[in-house]
């Protein structure tokens, strides 16, 4: 029989699977799972920033071998993140605020088109040059 | 499926919907504050550097500048209060004892404390 710890760790957890739910719990857990990506990123980043105490040796080398397009993905994969998680960190702000509650998923699907938008220019200016 | 706040408010008037947490004023407080320090901070590191990242000399004449390091300084602090926040928000949903959740607050400053405190060691060994 389950505990009642266990149980609440079950129901907790459910935010996770967003199958068969609506664009609302899409959008919550999509803010949470770029969430914990990026508190993971931001001491990887932190980590990788060490390498600058180790002097403009160390620091260039690393940097020119992350100019490679391999590497470059993975920023469009950062700035990805950062606009998901940003521009729907918006939406909750305003609906927090009893601003646009009733168009929230509107609301969504439109800064999710301009987060879109934004990424694939900057795709371009990022493998552009 | 609806809200079951609004379901306990509709069958008992005199139940009131929980008020926002100052955490959750700080979590957007600082949100707002990172759509425009990270978006300064990512165009000036990967968009206007040559080459999309710095080299070592332009990290240290970049950061030798009295206002982008303040800039960076606040972005830092900034960035780890949002993350705490965050991480302590999901944390809250598994529905943990009130001990519990002043212990994870102690813990998630402590990390804070420890991230900025690193990142601003960070900083003065580079531009010393």
């Amino acid at each position: 029989m389950a505990t009642l710890e266990q149980t609440k760790v079950r129901r907790a957890g459910r935010w996770f699977d967003v199958r068969r739910r609506k664009l609302g719990m899409w959008a919550f857990a999509l803010n949470r799972i770029v969430c914990i990506g990026l508190v993971v990123y931001l001491y990887l980043h932190l980590v990788v920033l060490s390498t600058l105490s180790r002097g403009p040796g160390a620091w260039d080398a690393f940097i020119s071998l992350v100019r490679q397009p391999y590497f470059l993905v993975l920023d469009v994969i950062l700035l990805a993140g950062i606009l998901i998680h940003g521009l729907n960190g918006l939406r909750v702000t305003l609906t927090g605020f009893d601003v646009c509650v009733k168009k929230q998923k509107a609301l969504f699907s439109v800064l999710m088109l301009v987060a879109v938008v934004a990424l694939s220019s900057a795709a371009l200016k990022i493998f552009g040059g | 499926m609806e809200n079951p706040l609004t379901q306990e408010t509709m069958q008992n008037p005199f139940a009131q919907e929980p008020k926002a947490s100052s955490t959750w004023y700080w979590q957007v407080l600082t949100g707002v504050a990172l759509l425009l320090l990270l978006g300064l901070h990512f165009i000036a590191n990967h968009f206007i550097a040559t080459g999309g990242l710095r080299n070592f000399a332009d990290v240290l004449s970049y950061l030798r500048n009295p206002i982008i390091l303040v800039l960076e300084v606040f972005f830092l602090v900034v960035v780890a209060t949002h993350a705490m926040l965050g991480v302590r928000a999901i944390v809250m949903d598994f529905g943990i004892s009130d001990r519990a959740e002043k212990r994870l607050s102690q813990a998630l400053t402590a990390i804070g404390v420890l991230t900025i405190s690193y990142g601003l060691w960070l900083t003065w060994v580079i531009i010393r």
